[in-house]
Protein backbone atom coordinates (compact mmCIF):
# COMPACT_ATOMS: atom_id res chain seq x y z
CA UNK A 1 0.00 0.00 0.00
CA UNK A 2 1.25 3.50 -0.74
CA UNK A 3 2.32 5.51 2.30
CA UNK A 4 -0.45 8.10 2.05
CA UNK A 5 -3.11 5.42 1.74
CA UNK A 6 -1.68 3.60 4.78
CA UNK A 7 -1.91 6.74 6.88
CA UNK A 8 -5.37 7.53 5.56
CA UNK A 9 -6.63 4.00 6.12
CA UNK A 10 -5.32 3.68 9.65
CA UNK A 11 -8.02 3.96 12.28
CA UNK A 12 -8.87 2.04 15.40
CA UNK A 13 -10.27 -1.31 14.36
CA UNK A 14 -12.01 -2.84 17.36
CA UNK A 15 -13.75 -5.72 15.64
CA UNK A 16 -11.17 -8.36 14.92
CA UNK A 17 -11.51 -11.96 13.78
CA UNK A 18 -10.86 -13.88 17.00
CA UNK A 19 -10.37 -17.11 15.08
CA UNK A 20 -7.63 -15.94 12.72
CA UNK A 21 -4.12 -15.81 14.13
CA UNK A 22 -1.69 -13.17 12.99
CA UNK A 23 1.36 -14.47 11.18
CA UNK A 24 4.55 -13.98 13.14
CA UNK A 25 6.16 -12.39 10.06
CA UNK A 26 3.62 -9.58 10.15
CA UNK A 27 4.33 -8.86 13.79
CA UNK A 28 8.02 -8.73 12.95
CA UNK A 29 7.30 -6.12 10.29
CA UNK A 30 5.49 -4.03 12.91
CA UNK A 31 8.32 -4.38 15.42
CA UNK A 32 10.92 -3.48 12.82
CA UNK A 33 8.92 -0.39 11.86
CA UNK A 34 8.79 0.60 15.53
CA UNK A 35 12.49 -0.01 15.92
CA UNK A 36 13.23 2.25 12.94
CA UNK A 37 11.25 5.18 14.35
CA UNK A 38 12.85 8.51 15.14
CA UNK A 39 14.41 8.49 18.61
CA UNK A 40 16.36 11.23 20.33
CA UNK A 41 19.84 10.28 21.61
CA UNK A 42 19.34 7.14 19.52
CA UNK A 43 18.14 5.73 22.83
CA UNK A 44 16.28 2.47 23.31
CA UNK A 45 12.99 3.92 24.55
CA UNK A 46 10.41 1.44 23.29
CA UNK A 47 10.07 -2.04 24.66
CA UNK A 48 7.34 -4.40 23.63
CA UNK A 49 6.03 -7.73 24.79
CA UNK A 50 4.17 -9.70 22.10
CA UNK A 51 1.74 -12.28 23.37
CA UNK A 52 -0.70 -14.43 21.45
CA UNK A 53 -4.01 -14.64 23.27
CA UNK A 54 -4.33 -18.39 22.91
CA UNK A 55 -0.87 -19.00 24.32
CA UNK A 56 -1.78 -17.32 27.60
CA UNK A 57 -2.79 -19.80 30.30
CA UNK A 58 -6.47 -19.45 31.16
CA UNK A 59 -5.72 -18.52 34.78
CA UNK A 60 -3.46 -15.67 33.63
CA UNK A 61 -5.95 -14.44 31.04
CA UNK A 62 -8.65 -14.28 33.68
CA UNK A 63 -6.52 -11.88 35.70
CA UNK A 64 -6.30 -9.47 32.75
CA UNK A 65 -10.07 -9.04 32.48
CA UNK A 66 -11.99 -6.41 34.35
CA UNK A 67 -15.43 -4.83 33.87
CA UNK A 68 -13.99 -2.30 31.41
CA UNK A 69 -11.65 -4.55 29.44
CA UNK A 70 -12.76 -7.89 28.16
CA UNK A 71 -14.23 -7.56 24.68
CA UNK A 72 -10.97 -6.44 23.10
CA UNK A 73 -8.98 -9.14 24.87
CA UNK A 74 -11.33 -11.81 23.56
CA UNK A 75 -11.49 -10.55 19.99
CA UNK A 76 -7.82 -9.80 19.38
CA UNK A 77 -5.61 -12.82 18.71
CA UNK A 78 -2.41 -10.91 19.42
CA UNK A 79 -1.54 -8.38 22.10
CA UNK A 80 1.48 -6.11 22.07
CA UNK A 81 2.20 -4.57 25.44
CA UNK A 82 4.18 -1.39 24.86
CA UNK A 83 6.50 0.05 27.50
CA UNK A 84 9.02 2.80 28.03
CA UNK A 85 12.31 1.47 29.29
CA UNK A 86 12.96 4.12 31.92
CA UNK A 87 16.67 3.29 31.77
CA UNK A 88 16.80 4.63 28.23
CA UNK A 89 19.22 7.44 29.04
CA UNK A 90 21.89 5.00 30.16
CA UNK A 91 24.64 4.76 27.58
CA UNK A 92 23.55 7.94 25.82
CA UNK A 93 27.10 9.36 25.48
CA UNK A 94 28.34 6.22 23.74
CA UNK A 95 25.37 6.12 21.40
CA UNK A 96 25.77 9.77 20.48
CA UNK A 97 29.50 9.39 19.90
CA UNK A 98 28.71 6.43 17.65
CA UNK A 99 26.54 8.76 15.59
CA UNK A 100 29.35 11.33 15.49
CA UNK A 101 31.70 8.60 14.20
CA UNK A 102 29.14 7.70 11.52
CA UNK A 103 28.89 11.37 10.49
CA UNK A 104 25.20 11.28 11.24
CA UNK A 105 26.00 14.02 13.76
CA UNK A 106 28.73 16.18 12.30
CA UNK A 107 30.81 19.26 13.10
CA UNK A 108 28.80 21.11 10.43
CA UNK A 109 25.97 21.07 12.96
CA UNK A 110 28.19 21.63 15.98
CA UNK A 111 28.70 18.03 17.02
CA UNK A 112 31.91 16.44 18.29
CA UNK A 113 32.78 13.61 20.65
CA UNK A 114 34.26 16.18 23.03
CA UNK A 115 31.00 18.09 23.14
CA UNK A 116 29.15 14.90 24.05
CA UNK A 117 31.60 13.99 26.84
CA UNK A 118 32.34 17.42 28.28
CA UNK A 119 29.06 19.26 27.98
CA UNK A 120 26.08 17.42 26.56
CA UNK A 121 26.07 14.50 28.95
CA UNK A 122 27.00 16.21 32.24
CA UNK A 123 25.09 19.44 31.67
CA UNK A 124 22.05 18.42 29.62
CA UNK A 125 21.37 14.74 29.45
CA UNK A 126 22.40 13.62 32.93
CA UNK A 127 20.10 16.18 34.59
CA UNK A 128 17.31 14.95 32.30
CA UNK A 129 18.05 11.37 33.28
CA UNK A 130 17.73 12.39 36.92
CA UNK A 131 14.45 14.26 36.49
CA UNK A 132 11.51 11.83 36.62
CA UNK A 133 9.05 14.25 34.99
CA UNK A 134 11.26 14.97 31.97
CA UNK A 135 12.29 11.33 31.78
CA UNK A 136 8.62 10.34 31.58
CA UNK A 137 7.72 13.10 29.11
CA UNK A 138 10.53 12.18 26.72
CA UNK A 139 9.91 8.47 27.11
CA UNK A 140 6.21 8.78 26.39
CA UNK A 141 6.82 10.98 23.36
CA UNK A 142 9.45 8.73 21.84
CA UNK A 143 7.59 5.49 22.49
CA UNK A 144 4.49 7.10 20.97
CA UNK A 145 6.43 7.71 17.77
CA UNK A 146 7.54 4.08 17.68
CA UNK A 147 4.00 2.82 18.28
CA UNK A 148 2.75 5.04 15.47
CA UNK A 149 5.10 3.25 13.08
CA UNK A 150 3.86 -0.10 14.35
CA UNK A 151 0.23 0.95 13.81
CA UNK A 152 0.90 2.05 10.25
CA UNK A 153 2.91 -1.09 9.53
CA UNK A 154 -0.03 -3.20 10.72
CA UNK A 155 -2.34 -1.40 8.30
CA UNK A 156 0.17 -1.93 5.50
CA UNK A 157 0.15 -5.65 6.30
CA UNK A 158 -3.64 -5.78 5.97
CA UNK A 159 -4.20 -6.07 9.70
CA UNK A 160 -6.62 -4.29 11.98
CA UNK A 161 -5.24 -2.73 15.11
CA UNK A 162 -6.04 -0.32 17.87
CA UNK A 163 -4.52 0.95 21.07
CA UNK A 164 -6.19 0.22 24.36
CA UNK A 165 -5.54 1.42 27.88
CA UNK A 166 -2.95 -0.83 29.44
CA UNK A 167 -4.79 -3.46 31.40
CA UNK A 168 -3.70 -4.90 34.74
CA UNK A 169 -0.04 -3.77 34.49
CA UNK A 170 0.99 -5.41 37.74
CA UNK A 171 -0.52 -8.73 36.70
CA UNK A 172 1.08 -8.54 33.27
CA UNK A 173 4.39 -7.75 34.93
CA UNK A 174 4.15 -10.75 37.20
CA UNK A 175 2.85 -13.17 34.58
CA UNK A 176 5.39 -12.33 31.89
CA UNK A 177 8.47 -11.34 33.91
CA UNK A 178 8.43 -7.72 32.83
CA UNK A 179 11.55 -5.88 34.08
CA UNK A 180 11.15 -3.28 36.83
CA UNK A 181 12.46 -0.49 34.60
CA UNK A 182 9.66 -0.88 32.05
CA UNK A 183 6.79 1.57 32.40
CA UNK A 184 3.48 0.57 30.73
CA UNK A 185 2.22 2.80 27.92
CA UNK A 186 -0.34 1.17 25.62
CA UNK A 187 -1.77 -2.21 24.86
CA UNK A 188 -1.89 -2.67 21.09
CA UNK A 189 -4.45 -5.18 19.87
CA UNK A 190 -3.76 -6.84 16.55
CA UNK A 191 -5.75 -9.12 14.28
CA UNK A 192 -7.56 -9.34 11.00
CA UNK A 193 -10.47 -6.91 10.67
CA UNK A 194 -13.88 -8.47 11.06
CA UNK A 195 -15.56 -5.20 10.24
CA UNK A 196 -15.12 -3.53 6.85
CA UNK A 197 -11.51 -2.34 6.60
CA UNK A 198 -12.79 1.25 6.50
CA UNK A 199 -14.31 0.62 9.95
CA UNK A 200 -17.27 2.84 9.19
CA UNK A 201 -15.34 5.60 7.46
CA UNK A 202 -12.52 7.98 8.23
CA UNK A 203 -12.74 9.56 11.66
CA UNK A 204 -13.63 13.23 11.93
CA UNK A 205 -10.75 15.68 12.14
CA UNK A 206 -10.72 19.44 12.43
CA UNK A 207 -9.44 21.30 9.36
CA UNK A 208 -5.77 22.14 8.91
CA UNK A 209 -6.67 25.80 9.33
CA UNK A 210 -8.04 25.03 12.78
CA UNK A 211 -5.17 22.81 13.84
CA UNK A 212 -2.10 24.46 12.36
CA UNK A 213 -0.57 27.87 11.77
CA UNK A 214 1.91 29.51 9.47
CA UNK A 215 4.31 32.32 10.28
CA UNK A 216 2.69 33.08 13.59
CA UNK A 217 -0.12 31.65 15.64
CA UNK A 218 -2.55 34.32 14.47
CA UNK A 219 -2.34 33.01 10.92
CA UNK A 220 -4.09 29.71 10.32
CA UNK A 221 -2.60 27.34 7.77
CA UNK A 222 -4.38 27.92 4.48
CA UNK A 223 -5.09 24.74 2.58
CA UNK A 224 -4.27 24.53 -1.11
CA UNK A 225 -7.40 22.93 -2.59
CA UNK A 226 -5.39 21.26 -5.34
CA UNK A 227 -3.26 19.49 -2.75
CA UNK A 228 -6.36 18.48 -0.81
CA UNK A 229 -7.88 16.98 -3.96
CA UNK A 230 -4.65 15.12 -4.71
CA UNK A 231 -4.64 13.70 -1.18
CA UNK A 232 -8.20 12.48 -1.68
CA UNK A 233 -7.14 10.72 -4.87
CA UNK A 234 -4.16 9.17 -3.11
CA UNK A 235 -6.15 7.96 -0.12
CA UNK A 236 -4.79 10.13 2.68
CA UNK A 237 -8.16 11.82 2.90
CA UNK A 238 -10.98 9.28 2.65
CA UNK A 239 -14.75 9.16 2.86
CA UNK A 240 -15.71 10.34 6.31
CA UNK A 241 -17.74 8.18 8.64
CA UNK A 242 -20.28 7.06 9.40
CA UNK A 243 -21.01 4.99 6.34
CA UNK A 244 -24.78 4.62 5.78
CA UNK A 245 -24.69 0.98 6.88
CA UNK A 246 -22.40 1.47 9.87
CA UNK A 247 -25.06 1.24 12.55
CA UNK A 248 -26.36 -1.97 11.03
CA UNK A 249 -22.83 -3.34 10.71
CA UNK A 250 -22.11 -2.78 14.40
CA UNK A 251 -25.48 -4.23 15.38
CA UNK A 252 -24.86 -7.39 13.38
CA UNK A 253 -21.37 -7.79 14.81
CA UNK A 254 -22.68 -7.25 18.33
CA UNK A 255 -25.28 -9.96 17.83
CA UNK A 256 -22.68 -12.32 16.45
CA UNK A 257 -20.86 -12.24 19.78
CA UNK A 258 -23.83 -11.68 22.12
CA UNK A 259 -22.65 -8.18 22.98
CA UNK A 260 -24.83 -5.25 24.03
CA UNK A 261 -26.34 -3.30 21.15
CA UNK B 1 -40.79 -4.47 39.38
CA UNK B 2 -43.27 -5.24 36.63
CA UNK B 3 -42.52 -4.78 32.96
CA UNK B 4 -45.35 -2.25 32.72
CA UNK B 5 -43.78 -0.16 35.47
CA UNK B 6 -40.28 -0.49 34.09
CA UNK B 7 -41.37 0.91 30.74
CA UNK B 8 -42.18 4.23 32.33
CA UNK B 9 -38.80 4.75 34.02
CA UNK B 10 -36.72 7.45 32.29
CA UNK B 11 -33.48 5.48 32.31
CA UNK B 12 -35.26 2.55 30.66
CA UNK B 13 -36.93 4.75 28.06
CA UNK B 14 -33.54 6.28 27.33
CA UNK B 15 -31.98 2.83 26.88
CA UNK B 16 -34.66 1.68 24.44
CA UNK B 17 -34.39 4.84 22.40
CA UNK B 18 -30.59 5.20 22.49
CA UNK B 19 -30.04 1.58 21.45
CA UNK B 20 -32.49 1.91 18.57
CA UNK B 21 -34.92 -0.67 19.97
CA UNK B 22 -37.88 1.67 19.53
CA UNK B 23 -38.65 0.72 15.95
CA UNK B 24 -42.01 -1.08 15.59
CA UNK B 25 -40.20 -4.05 14.03
CA UNK B 26 -38.39 -4.67 17.31
CA UNK B 27 -41.32 -4.52 19.75
CA UNK B 28 -41.13 -8.23 20.61
CA UNK B 29 -37.43 -7.94 21.20
CA UNK B 30 -38.01 -4.97 23.50
CA UNK B 31 -40.59 -6.89 25.49
CA UNK B 32 -38.06 -9.66 25.96
CA UNK B 33 -35.35 -7.23 27.08
CA UNK B 34 -37.68 -5.52 29.51
CA UNK B 35 -38.62 -8.89 30.99
CA UNK B 36 -34.96 -9.66 31.58
CA UNK B 37 -34.37 -6.28 33.19
CA UNK B 38 -37.48 -6.68 35.30
CA UNK B 39 -36.23 -10.07 36.52
CA UNK B 40 -32.85 -8.56 37.31
CA UNK B 41 -34.51 -5.77 39.29
CA UNK B 42 -36.38 -8.38 41.30
CA UNK B 43 -33.17 -10.34 41.80
CA UNK B 44 -31.31 -7.31 43.15
CA UNK B 45 -34.34 -5.72 44.83
CA UNK B 46 -33.44 -2.48 43.05
CA UNK B 47 -35.33 -0.43 40.51
CA UNK B 48 -33.58 0.50 37.22
CA UNK B 49 -32.50 3.92 38.47
CA UNK B 50 -31.03 2.35 41.58
CA UNK B 51 -29.08 -0.08 39.41
CA UNK B 52 -27.49 2.83 37.58
CA UNK B 53 -26.89 4.72 40.82
CA UNK B 54 -25.16 1.72 42.37
CA UNK B 55 -22.47 2.08 39.67
CA UNK B 56 -21.92 5.76 40.50
CA UNK B 57 -20.41 7.75 43.33
CA UNK B 58 -20.15 11.38 44.32
CA UNK B 59 -16.60 12.68 44.40
CA UNK B 60 -15.21 15.04 47.06
CA UNK B 61 -15.71 17.92 44.64
CA UNK B 62 -19.37 16.97 44.26
CA UNK B 63 -19.10 15.50 40.76
CA UNK B 64 -20.81 12.25 39.84
CA UNK B 65 -18.31 9.63 38.81
CA UNK B 66 -18.37 5.93 37.97
CA UNK B 67 -17.64 3.81 41.01
CA UNK B 68 -15.18 1.06 40.10
CA UNK B 69 -16.30 -0.89 43.18
CA UNK B 70 -20.01 -0.41 42.44
CA UNK B 71 -19.56 -1.38 38.82
CA UNK B 72 -17.61 -4.49 39.72
CA UNK B 73 -20.28 -5.51 42.23
CA UNK B 74 -23.05 -5.08 39.67
CA UNK B 75 -20.99 -6.98 37.12
CA UNK B 76 -20.59 -9.83 39.60
CA UNK B 77 -24.29 -9.69 40.41
CA UNK B 78 -25.13 -9.99 36.72
CA UNK B 79 -23.03 -13.16 36.69
CA UNK B 80 -24.91 -14.51 39.71
CA UNK B 81 -28.26 -13.59 38.18
CA UNK B 82 -27.51 -15.43 34.96
CA UNK B 83 -26.38 -18.46 36.93
CA UNK B 84 -29.54 -18.36 39.06
CA UNK B 85 -31.61 -18.63 35.88
CA UNK B 86 -29.78 -21.81 34.97
CA UNK B 87 -28.32 -20.26 31.85
CA UNK B 88 -24.97 -21.15 30.40
CA UNK B 89 -22.91 -20.60 27.26
CA UNK B 90 -24.19 -18.21 24.59
CA UNK B 91 -27.56 -17.58 26.27
CA UNK B 92 -25.93 -16.67 29.56
CA UNK B 93 -23.63 -14.20 27.83
CA UNK B 94 -26.47 -12.61 25.86
CA UNK B 95 -28.73 -12.14 28.89
CA UNK B 96 -25.88 -10.71 30.95
CA UNK B 97 -24.87 -8.36 28.17
CA UNK B 98 -28.46 -7.20 27.64
CA UNK B 99 -28.50 -5.99 31.23
CA UNK B 100 -25.07 -4.44 30.79
CA UNK B 101 -26.51 -2.69 27.72
CA UNK B 102 -29.07 -0.95 29.94
CA UNK B 103 -26.28 0.35 32.19
CA UNK B 104 -24.02 1.25 29.26
CA UNK B 105 -26.67 3.37 27.56
CA UNK B 106 -27.09 5.18 30.86
CA UNK B 107 -23.44 6.14 30.91
CA UNK B 108 -21.80 3.29 32.82
CA UNK B 109 -18.82 2.17 30.75
CA UNK B 110 -18.47 -1.56 31.08
CA UNK B 111 -17.85 -4.64 28.98
CA UNK B 112 -19.17 -8.14 29.22
CA UNK B 113 -18.03 -11.49 28.01
CA UNK B 114 -17.85 -12.33 24.33
CA UNK B 115 -19.67 -15.39 23.04
CA UNK B 116 -17.05 -17.23 21.02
Amino acid sequence: MEFKRVVGTRRSVRWLKPWRPVEREKIQVMLEAANRASRSMNADYPRALVVNRDDIPEEVRETLYNPTTSVELDLAPTYIFWYIDMNYAQGAPDRLKELVKQHALSPSHGWSESYVDKFLWPQVLKPIAENPAILMFMGATEVGIAICNALNAAVDEGLGTCLHAFTAPEKVKQAFNVPDSWFPVWLQLVGYPLEEPEAGGQRPRKSLSYMFFEGNCDTPWKEDEKVTEKLKEEGLIQTPGPFPYREQEVRMLSRMFGLPE
Amino acid sequence: MSVENIKTVESVKHWIEDAGYNSPKRSQEVEHLLNELSDFCDFTEKDPDELVESCLRTTKSGDISISAKGRREIDDTIGEFVKSKGLSGHNAIVVGNNIRGFLIHNGVFMQGKVSL
